[in-house]
């Protein structure tokens, strides 16, 4: 208590000295309100993606945390991707069981505490049947089941693939019907035959990319939100949400727009003098006066 | 008080460094109210202010000084931004040490970690604006004949190299100098790579050596945190840190009230002040209660991990065991807790 009285003591001392250089400097009110007013005026943006463009789209919901008032998610104004999560485990399922392969997971991951967002509800193609899905045209009859997996033309779905001849997933060695199941197109299936959920397709990715399905079960590889602790609950991104199997040959991870750069330092007129590295620039004399002081 | 200089008091909220800069026209003012402890009582929110002025440093106060203290920045926060702001106190975990690590090899230099940040974290979004997180790009620069002995162009000495091979502009091999205002359509680009960079939580860090008042200190889970109340704004810690982390606000923060975020700590995300300094803390408003920081959430690569350094079960410790890393900077002898990786 006596030392907090002499603090108190010391800051009247010093706020009688600095009157001696006191500036008076006020600040108002009106100041602070016009920015507010400004992002007010602009329309925000609720629809965005989360890790793989045109495949993980969410829209934003509005107070789903009451508590904050928080949204289940912000998006980026600019770019539209997802920036922040107000509810990590939003619209989120049990990841379901995972098969022990004796690393140091155990594959422990029945319990509500892995949670993915279910895929199956984007298999709508056509958006023809909300319950059938692919089935829907490949029921063995509208279109008949193929009679084995040798790559051929397909004249649907370029969209997906481009050209079916020159699918280079697995550098060739592997078509479509290695990972889609031909009498049921509405699962996946892995090369012994076992049927495999759009859900779940660390399953049949894992088969072939063992290290890399070693270190995400392990939590060393992709993309978890929500609880940091060893065991805490968290929302796991499966495989395809952010690879696309049908280009991570040429795209590991199909580049995106990035989000603005920061505000140039007050008095700076551009970043020029940072550009000179440009690799097309031949030579090396492409510096700007506005680089040379 | 005269009419005049209370209406002054009331519409602003005052750091201990405004009140400095104020003390010309309000010192005599205050130095009887606090002298007194006489202070009218409809000057409830004048009376927050000069009982902010009047608090100790956080790390010195009781548990009960805390809790005012709290009290009080939960009502003026409240009242300032027309929503219900909780100011958290919680204190470091129990046998918890935070660290980072972020995967270079990943990293596909999107900035979105830069604006998770911003939205979670309160900083003003311009004038001046502030990002605790700089992603920085580098080329990947290559050896040719024709860039040997190459001087600074336009120079005097133009046809001398200067001492380093290459020279200023296209240096030989990978080229270190960063830029930071890069600006293509997609990313990643070929031939470049990405350099996210943010404060280190250093085990013995500079900035806390060089405060004079001591309001940057180490919290026992690591994290170097800043009781923006006794900052007075020297800024010897922005010169002392070698990593650029730290920020400092100029003016009052423009912090758009439908963009602010209600949910803060102390030491963390709570509104900030003319000025004071700020740097990132880790998320520590959503690390001390067990969430992932915003960056790390929001990478669409998954290159951010984090986790307690101390339990060997942990996402940082598996990486620490199984990857290669590097800290950047280790020269200095800072002893960052934030490590950089590749697969
Ligand atoms: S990175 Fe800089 S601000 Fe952060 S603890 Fe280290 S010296 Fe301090
Ligand atoms: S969000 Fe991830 S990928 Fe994007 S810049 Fe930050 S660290 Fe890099």
């Amino acid at each position: 208590m006596k030392i907090k009285k002499i603090t108190k003591v010391t800051f009247g001392a010093l706020v009688a000295g600095t009157v001696i250089f006191g500036i008076g400097h006020f600040q108002t009110q009106a100041q602070q309100e016009q920015p507010a007013q400004q992002a007010a005026a602009t329309a925000t943006v609720t629809e965005c993606f989360e890790s793989r463009e045109g495949y993980t789209a969410r829209s934003r919901v509005e107070n789903v945390v009451p508590e904050y008032g928080y949204p289940n998610i912000k998006c980026s104004q600019t770019t539209g991707g997802v920036l922040w999560w107000g509810d990590p485990y939003d619209d989120t399922i049990p990841m379901g069981d995972m098969p022990d392969i004796d690393d140091i997971t155990k594959g422990d991951y029945l319990t509500e505490d892995a949670v993915i967002k279910p895929r199956e509800p984007q298999l709508n193609y056509f958006n023809m049947d909300p319950d059938k899905h692919c089935v829907m045209c490949h029921d063995g009859k509208a279109v008949p089941f193929p009679k084995d997996k040798k790559p051929r033309m397909i004249t649907m779905h370029q969209d997906i693939v481009e050209d079916s001849m020159e699918l280079m997933h697995g550098e060739g060695a592997i078509w479509c019907l290695d990972c889609h199941n031909a009498t049921n197109r509405n699962t996946l299936i892995d090369h012994r035959g076992k049927e495999i959920s759009f859900n779940q397709p660390q399953k049949l990715c894992g088969k072939c990319h063992g290290v890399e399905y070693r270190h995400w079960r392990m939590g060393i590889h992709g993309k978890r939100i929500g609880s940091w602790i060893a065991g805490g609950k968290k929302r796991w991104w499966v495989c395809t949400e952010c690879h696309n199997p049908h280009t991570v040959q040429t795209n590991r991870f199909q580049p995106l727009k990035p989000e603005p750069a920061p505000a140039l330092p007050k008095g700076m007129k551009n970043a020029d003098h940072e550009s000179v590295h440009a690799p097309s620039a031949a030579g090396h004399g492409e510096a700007t006066p506005a680089a040379m002081h | 008080m005269p009419a005049e200089e209370k209406k002054e008091v009331k519409g602003t909220t005052i750091s201990r460094r405004q009140f400095f800069k104020q003390a010309g026209a309000v010192s005599a003012a205050v130095a009887a109210a606090a002298a007194s402890s006489v202070i009218a009582p409809e000057e409830a929110e004048a009376r927050t202010t000069f009982a902010e002025f009047f608090q100790n440093n956080y790390r010195l106060m009781t548990d009960e000084e805390k809790k005012e203290a709290i009290a009080r920045l939960e009502q003026r926060h409240s009242e300032e931004y027309g929503k219900k702001v909780t100011v958290d106190g919680s204190p470091a975990m129990k046998d918890v040490l935070f660290g980072y690590a972020l995967n270079i090899q990943k990293c596909i230099g999107c900035r979105r970690c830069v604006y998770a940040c911003v939205k979670e974290n309160n900083q003003s979004r311009h004038d001046t604006e502030i990002q605790w997180i700089r992603v920085i790009r580098m080329e990947k620069g290559n050896f040719t004949v024709d860039d040997m002995d190459k001087g600074y162009p336009n120079s005097p000495n133009e046809s001398f190299g200067i001492q380093v091979g290459g020279n200023a502009y296209k240096n030989a091999g990978v080229a270190l100098e960063g830029q930071h205002y890069y600006q293509p359509e997609r990313v990643p680009e070929k031939d470049a790579f990405y350099f996210p960079v943010q404060c280190m939580q250093c085990e013995k860090p500079p900035c806390v050596k060089v405060c004079p008042v001591r309001t940057t200190y180490r919290d026992p889970d690591g994290i170097v945190v800043i009781d923006y109340n006794w900052c007075i704004g020297c800024r010897m810690c922005m010169g002392a840190c070698p990593y650029w982390a730290r920020r400092f606000n100029w003016g009052d923060p423009n912090l758009p009230a439908e963009e602010m975020n209600p949910k803060t700590h102390y030491l963390g995300n709570r509104p900030r002040m003319r000025g004071v300094v700020e740097k990132c803390t880790f998320c520590l408003q959503r690390t001390r209660k067990g969430r992932y920081p915003a960056c790390v959430e929001v990478c669409p690569v998954g290159a951010r991990k984090f986790g307690n350094l101390l339990d060997p079960e942990s996402e940082v410790r598996k990486i620490l065991d199984r990857k290669k890393v590097f800290r950047l900077k280790a020269d200095m002898n800072t002893y960052p807790k934030f490590f950089y990786f590749i697969d």
